[in-house]
């Protein structure tokens, strides 16, 4: 207890200086910016302001894109209520809702509900982060590679079982995904591997490059396929402030959608993607009139976005304590805090304090200031997202452009984008989603890994993964999640699931 | 029955990746390679089996303008600048809408030129090359 507080003062005095807090106003802001653009979402977001972070020493840089992360969060719930586009697969439940609510005038509370209950959700997640990081990352140490091996096959087969549409494709998804991660340089060779001759491919695909043409380029040429049909929300927003009776209505689904989001935003394979849908559904059932939902019921804005907020903060939990991202938009942050000298992993806490706990803290301090600078500039969104798609789509290109160009100075880099936006395109217009490919891609490497270590250490035998009993574990619990998924009957309710 | 023909297209494309893997560090990428052969296999019979969903129409001018436009960034850049490349990749992506307005485009490519190279240049300090051939940066 007395470590938690300590820890959370030394993280709140590192994010309250005033470098800091200007980054994080920054990073909140500009996130805020590109994550209303309609078909942006907060992966693309995030690479394509990875250049602004640059100049700045790791710890601001890494404020600054938690920053950015909860401002493309938020604006996806703006673009979500507002248009009726998710940026996202998460605000795909607000869309429901929080539209409803907006064209019967009510845009500004439905926005303003979505803040208050993403705040309240964020000051408990971060709370949670605190209470457990530290005896989550002393429990890490203890892992060998086996364990390691055997954490990351459940979670991706857990992002199996999440992934929307059938299993088979998903699985294909991931095992692309884990593909695209063997080319370049062997780990302990250093031999060229899948290069195909290019120089250029033997470090390997950049996430970066890889994360910004599967979900920002394929994305602008999805939307280009589509014939604008935007109707933003003419008129006027109304007041941004829920009245008390909302607020009343309101409390029990952020408080039970703040729990859900928590717990389902740690588990390793992308579970923060299931938090709002688990919400919304809950409340449907809770409610005296469940046929309010879908017309504009606050309760339906308020549970999903306060669990979606939850599960996009603990999400965290993996990544800082284990080095394993829980899902793509974490995997981002990994590159991201590579590119800063960081690796994330049980060492980080112990090694650099204040920037771990002064990440945290500014978790807390962004959800704040996006609550006090959102509502004003609600205004300003609207204006923005009036801007016709065909000058939209052509500013956000030549951002992604600079963007990746400038993360390695390389031309390269460029072509490689644009050459994964086409697969991404293609990916899309098969029915495959992007996602579990882009984990399976940033597991893939580390797998290796752990795999090689763990069968080196027991001179090649496959036994050390049954025989150590926490990886054996992990390895059965995995199987049997995805022996569940293919059963008939979970596979019903799951496609059930998914409609709502 | 073309999603068939498009499914299958796409395993076959899959094979010569699973041939090119490396000896010895190889191992991996050549099981994975196989284990994805096979799950194509097992999509082609599931698609052959169960009638899916129509695909959506496919579309050439929007992918391929803007392909080209992005190509056309990276091989200006460095070369002859942000100054040129910025325009340029805008008015080529720009002809990938349908509802291609001139004077518009001139203009916003030309605004978002100067925004970037005072965003990007000036205030973040990244290297990229202005023009070259005029400012010798």
């Amino acid at each position: 207890m007395f470590d938690f507080i300590g820890n959370l003062g030394l993280g709140f005095a590192t994010a309250l200086s005033p470098t800091n807090l200007v980054l994080c106003f920054i990073g909140c802001l500009v996130g805020t910016l590109i994550g209303v653009l309609p078909g942006i979402g907060p992966i693309a977001t995030i690479a394509m302001l990875l250049p602004l972070t640059f100049k700045v020493d790791p710890t601001g840089a890494l404020i600054m894109l938690a920053g950015i992360y909860y401002g493309a969060q938020y604006g996806g719930s703006t673009t979500a209520i507002l248009v009726n586009i998710p940026g996202e697969a998460t605000s795909v439940v607000t869309t429901l809702d929080g539209h409803a609510m907006a064209r019967k005038g009510q845009a500004g509370i439905a926005l303003g509900i979505a803040a208050i209950g993403s705040f309240f959700a964020g000051t408990v997640a971060t709370l949670i982060i605190a209470a457990i990081g530290a005896p989550m990352a002393k429990l890490a140490l203890l892992f060998g590679p086996a364990e390691y091996f055997g954490l990351m096959v459940l979670g991706l087969g857990l992002a199996i079982v999440l992934a929307r549409g059938s299993v088979l494709k998903a699985v294909i998804m991931v095992v692309f995904g884990l593909l695209l991660a063997t080319v370049g340089q062997d780990l302990e060779t250093g031999q060229e591997r899948l290069t195909l001759g290019f120089d250029a491919l033997a470090d390997g695909i950049d996430f970066a490059v890889l994360a910004m043409g599967v979900f920002g380029i394929a994305e602008i040429l999805r939307n280009l396929e589509n014939p604008e049909a935007r109707n933003v929300v003419r008129g006027h927003i109304g007041r941004l402030l829920p009245s008390l009776a909302d607020l009343r209505r309101s409390f029990g689904p952020i408080v039970r959608a703040t729990g859900i989001g928590s717990v389902l935003g740690i588990l390793p394979g992308n579970g923060a993607v299931l938090a709002p849908f688990a919400s919304y559904t809950l409340e449907k059932k809770l409610a005296k009139d469940p046929s309010r939902f879908g017309k504009g019921a606050i309760e339906g804005v308020a549970g999903p976005e306060a669990a979606n907020n939850a599960g996009a903060q603990t999400a965290f939990i993996p990544l800082l304590t284990l080095g394993i991202p829980p899902n793509a938009v974490m995997a981002m942050m990994v590159g991201a805090m590579t590119i800063h000298g960081v690796i994330p992993g049980p060492l980080v806490m112990t090694k650099a304090p204040s920037l771990f706990w002064g990440m945290i803290a500014s978790m807390w301090i962004g959800n704040l200031m996006l609550l006090i600078i959102n509502l004003p500039l609600i205004g300003l969104w609207v204006r923005l997202l009036k801007v016709p798609y065909r000058l939209l789509f052509i500013m956000i290109l030549l951002f992604c452009c600079i963007g990746i160009y400038s993360i390695n100075n390389n031309p390269s880099d460029v072509y490689f984008t644009a050459f994964f936006g086409l697969v991404g395109y293609v990916l899309i217009k098969l029915g495959l989603e992007p996602a579990p490919m882009l984990l399976g891609f940033v597991l893939g490497r580390l797998m290796e890994e752990k795999l090689r270590q763990a069968l080196a250490l027991s001179e090649g035998s496959f036994m050390t993964f049954v025989e150590r009993p926490v990886s054996a574990v992990l390895l059965v619990l995995a199987l049997a999640v995805m022996v569940i998924a293919v059963l008939p009957a979970v596979r019903k309710g799951r496609e059930e699931a998914f409609q709502e | 029955m073309i999603a068939v023909a498009l499914f299958a297209f796409w395993q076959a494309a899959d094979l010569p990746i699973g041939t090119l893997g490396g000896m010895g560090p190889g191992m991996l990428p050549k099981s994975l390679a196989v284990l994805f052969g096979l799950l194509g296999a097992l999509l082609v019979v599931d698609a052959v089996l169960e009638a899916g969903p129509p695909l959506e129409g496919w579309s050439i001018r929007g992918p391929v303008l803007v392909t080209v436009a992005i190509v056309a960034f990276g091989l200006a850049v460095r070369p002859l600048g942000l100054v040129v490349a910025g325009p340029l990749a805008i008015v080529i992506a720009a002809l990938a809408s349908d509802e291609v307005r001139w004077v518009e485009t001139i203009v916003v490519g030309l605004l978002m030129t100067v925004l970037c190279i005072g965003l990007f240049k000036f205030a973040l300090g990244l290297p990229i090359p202005l023009a070259p051939w005029l400012l010798g940066y």
